[in-house]
């Protein structure tokens, strides 16, 4: 057993309003320098959707993550000898079409324009080349269009779907969308790291963020090719990629990560896994339907004494532990079994999890009459508009039954609180709902709290980083505590 | 000092490099007249496109001789009257420094050209080649030979690799590497210059080419008749032939676009831009 600890995080997706705060704050913060205009490191996508880059989804053009190839894990993108071949440029790589040409606007054409018939309008200019252009495409160009026929019947997700489930889903008046924000999931078999030419990606051993030195890396782009999420990016202008890096430097300092911290609808939650290490290849080999159960099995118990005893032997501090035994998210994946990752299948096993939105279908417009679906108050989740298929091939690699048990106890702890809070439906039936969703009493409220009343530290349990612990294994504490803060991180370029 | 006595060593080892590659030994000189000077020039055998070199010490100082074959060219441009003389008898054309010449080798060079001088028949006094007249199938024999239709025995490479002659009217000609032979045969003052010319053809790029793959004697005489025949003929130069091989050449560079094209054809052309078609495409389809 090789405990390590790795910063986790769950979004509940029920709770998404889709309002972008998170992604303005990430922008805000990391990416609006020159040459990061077109980067999202956090973005949110409106399923069925293309998202961004488009149809990133789609491997068979991305060629992205890890294939199992008889028994051996093989990246899709790259590889020894495909390198040599591909050695001066990626060929699987979106392009700035894929993801949009960033823009802003002249605004001083609004004031200086003449007089006319016409209202003056601010042009909008590529902040790329500096030129007037039209806009073709934005970040979230297919924002609550879930009803488009260029991106959202184009969901990679809706191959899962019989043509008569995808009629149904984009019939007028039953169209239906959710919200899926994405950030870098800081894998625990990342493709980018594999893939790196250049050693520059790693992921650090104290938390398991993933991140790109910046000095070590070469522009080579294999991360954004490999990486099956398009999570990683290319600077033009530094000639390096970057990528999330979960405000380390917040997170260091016991604070949320920006989008975390000003999330509208609290939908973020951030904990402590500890988990084996030694069965990441096993787990990354199994088949599809195995795959989210084998990675729930790879999360281990803080409670254990074994794993508590084997995790302060591997180095993990005692309050990373305690943080692990208080994370949300261990209860939303490993306890409550209603988080799941998203396309698991690419085998790069992600770190962050989604717990499905029910999206349950109250009524239905039928002519002049609105009609009530469903026997009980919320109506049969078989019936709901967006198909169980659909959140099947995004967060279970098509193992259906996953999901149908996510929507099951979600549907019993509303049914529950809605017989204890309102009372109009019997609370036999309720708690035999809970019965029939594997769920108990105690849990049901465990998860309506963490769902609808947590506060900032139910949602957050950041552990102290011990950085000095960590710098240790690289380099000696105690170097520059004669210099009281001063010294050189980099060594001066003057002669020896 | 290591490295002061390791260049010491270094500055003998070159010079005993350099005194093997200057042919003083007179077997050197023998092979560097040979395919260097015999195309042009005969001891004791007249004039082939450059005067009979028999005696020429007698007829010039040995001084100038050597500055002669050293820059031929600079004499000529200095105007030197005896130089302008032998340019006329040879109908203008001009001779060329050899390559790899240097003093003690242009010295070298006359000691045996007076040495054979002093024989009755020197071993330059001619070409070897029979005097039989040329026949008409000669000069099918020939066209074969320069257009590699029939490969040449010892292995050179055919001549139309580089040369073009006026009459050719297919898609590409001849090479443009080396010059047009239309009037080659004129040029080298008819049979026995040509000749002479094609048994060791001198020259920078020619010379090390067929050094080692020389022309048979049976090859020369068809050659011979074919180029006479072009000169006799002096076929004007076909301006729709430099428009082929342009048209060939971008027409070529076309099929080989297409060809990557479709080898490529499963390439990632992106992704947005082939969605946008597509689905305007179903969605016309549909109305």
């Amino acid at each position: 057993m090789d405990v390590r600890s790795q910063i986790s995080m769950v979004f509940h997706l029920d709770k998404c309003i889709g309002c972008h705060t998170c992604s303005i704050a990430c922008k805000n913060i990391w990416t609006d320098r020159k040459g990061t205009e077109y980067m999202w490191w956090n973005n949110v996508e409106t399923k069925p959707g293309t998202g961004y880059p488009t149809k990133w989804e789609d491997q068979e053009k991305y060629k992205g993550g890890w294939e199992n190839v008889k028994g051996k894990l093989k990246l899709r993108s790259t590889g020894k000898a495909k390198i040599i071949f591909n050695i001066f440029h990626n060929p699987h790589m979106p392009s700035m079409n894929d993801y949009y040409e960033p823009w802003t606007y002249k605004y001083e054409t609004l004031f200086n324009a003449p007089e006319g018939t016409d209202q003056p309008t601010a042009l909008p200019i590529s902040m790329v080349t500096g030129k007037y252009m039209d806009i073709e495409a934005g970040p979230n160009w297919d924002d609550d269009l879930s009803g488009s026929p260029i991106y959202a019947e184009n969901d990679p997700n809706l191959s899962a779907l019989t043509p008569e489930q995808k009629s149904q889903l984009f019939a007028i008046q039953r169209l239906v969308f959710f919200y899926f924000p994405r950030i870098c999931n800081h894998c625990l078999n990342p493709a980018c790291v594999a893939s790196c030419p250049s050693g520059a990606l790693y992921k650090r051993g104290e938390d398991g963020i993933v991140l790109i030195d910046q000095e070590r890396c070469r522009g080579w782009r294999s991360c954004v090719a490999a990486c099956p999420y398009k999570k990683s990016y290319y600077n033009w202008s530094t000639g390096k990629s970057e990528k999330c890096i979960l405000c380390f430097p917040r997170i260091e300092s016991g604070q949320a990560p920006a989008c975390f911290h000003s999330c509208v609808g609290r939908i973020r939650y951030l904990g402590v896994l500890l988990y084996d290490a030694d069965k990441i290849e096993e787990v990354a080999k199994k088949s599809d339907t195995e795959l989210v159960e084998a990675q729930r099995s790879m999360i281990l118990d803080p409670f254990d004494p074994e794993v508590i005893q084997a995790a302060l032997e591997n180095g993990i501090h005692e309050q990373v532990i305690t943080a692990a035994q208080n994370s949300p998210v261990y209860k939303f994946v490993k306890i409550w079994k209603i988080a799941l990752p998203p396309h698991i299948e690419f085998r790069t096993l992600p770190m962050l999890f989604y717990v499905p939105p029910l999206l349950p279908v109250m009524s239905s417009f039928n002519g002049d009459t609105i009609k009530n679906m469903g026997e009980g108050f919320f109506p049969d989740f078989d019936k709901a508009r967006a198909p169980i298929e659909f959140f099947g091939k995004l967060f279970a690699a098509g193992n259906n039954s996953k999901i149908r048990y996510v929507l099951k106890k979600q549907m019993a702890v509303r049914t529950y609180r809605r017989a204890v809070t309102v009372g109009d439906i019997e609370m036999d039936l309720a708690k035999k709902m809970l019965r029939e969703a594997d769920c108990s009493v105690e849990e049901a409220e465990a998860i309506y709290k963490l769902t609808s009343l947590c506060t900032f530290n139910d949602r957050f349990v950041i552990p102290p980083a011990h950085r000095e612990e960590a710098i240790e294994m690289l380099r000696d504490p105690l170097e520059y505590k004669q210099s009281a803060g001063f010294g050189f991180r980099e060594e001066p370029k003057r002669g020896s | 000092m290591a490295l002061k006595n390791h260049s010491g060593i270094l500055f003998k080892v070159s010079i005993i490099v350099a005194l093997f590659h200057i042919p003083l030994f007179s077997q050197d000189v023998v092979q560097y007249f040979k395919t260097n000077c015999a195309s042009c020039h005969t001891i004791g055998g007249g004039r082939l496109t450059g005067p009979d070199l028999k005696n020429v010490t007698q007829r010039q100082s040995r001084e100038w001789l050597v500055k002669w074959i050293l820059d031929p060219e600079g004499i000529l441009n200095s105007g030197d009257p005896y130089a302008l003389k032998l340019q006329k008898e040879s109908r203008g054309a001009i001779m060329r420094r050899t390559p790899g010449i240097n003093q003690d080798l242009a010295n070298a060079l006359l000691n045996l050209i007076d040495e054979e001088s002093k024989k009755e028949k020197s071993q330059f006094a001619g070409t070897r080649l029979s005097d039989r007249p040329l026949l008409p199938g000669d000069i099918e024999e020939g066209r074969k030979l320069f257009t590699g239709q029939k490969a040449l025995i010892n292995g050179g490479p055919s001549c139309i690799g580089c040369h073009h002659v006026n009459s050719f009217n297919g898609i590409l000609g001849g090479g443009r590497l080396g010059p047009n032979l239309t009037r080659a045969y004129a040029r080298l003052q008819g049979r026995k210059g040509l000749s002479a010319w094609l048994i060791a053809p001198p020259g920078l790029t020619m010379s090390p080419v067929f050094k080692e793959h020389p022309l048979d004697e049976k090859e020369i005489l068809p050659l011979v008749a074919f180029l006479k025949n072009e000169t006799e003929k002096d076929a004007p130069q076909s301006s729709a032939l430099m428009i082929n091989f342009i048209l060939f050449g971008l027409g070529g560079v076309v099929v080989l676009l297409v060809l990557f094209d479709l080898i490529w054809s499963r390439r990632f052309k992106g992704v947005r831009q082939a969605l946008l078609k597509e689905s305007k495409q179903i969605f016309y389809s549909k109305r």
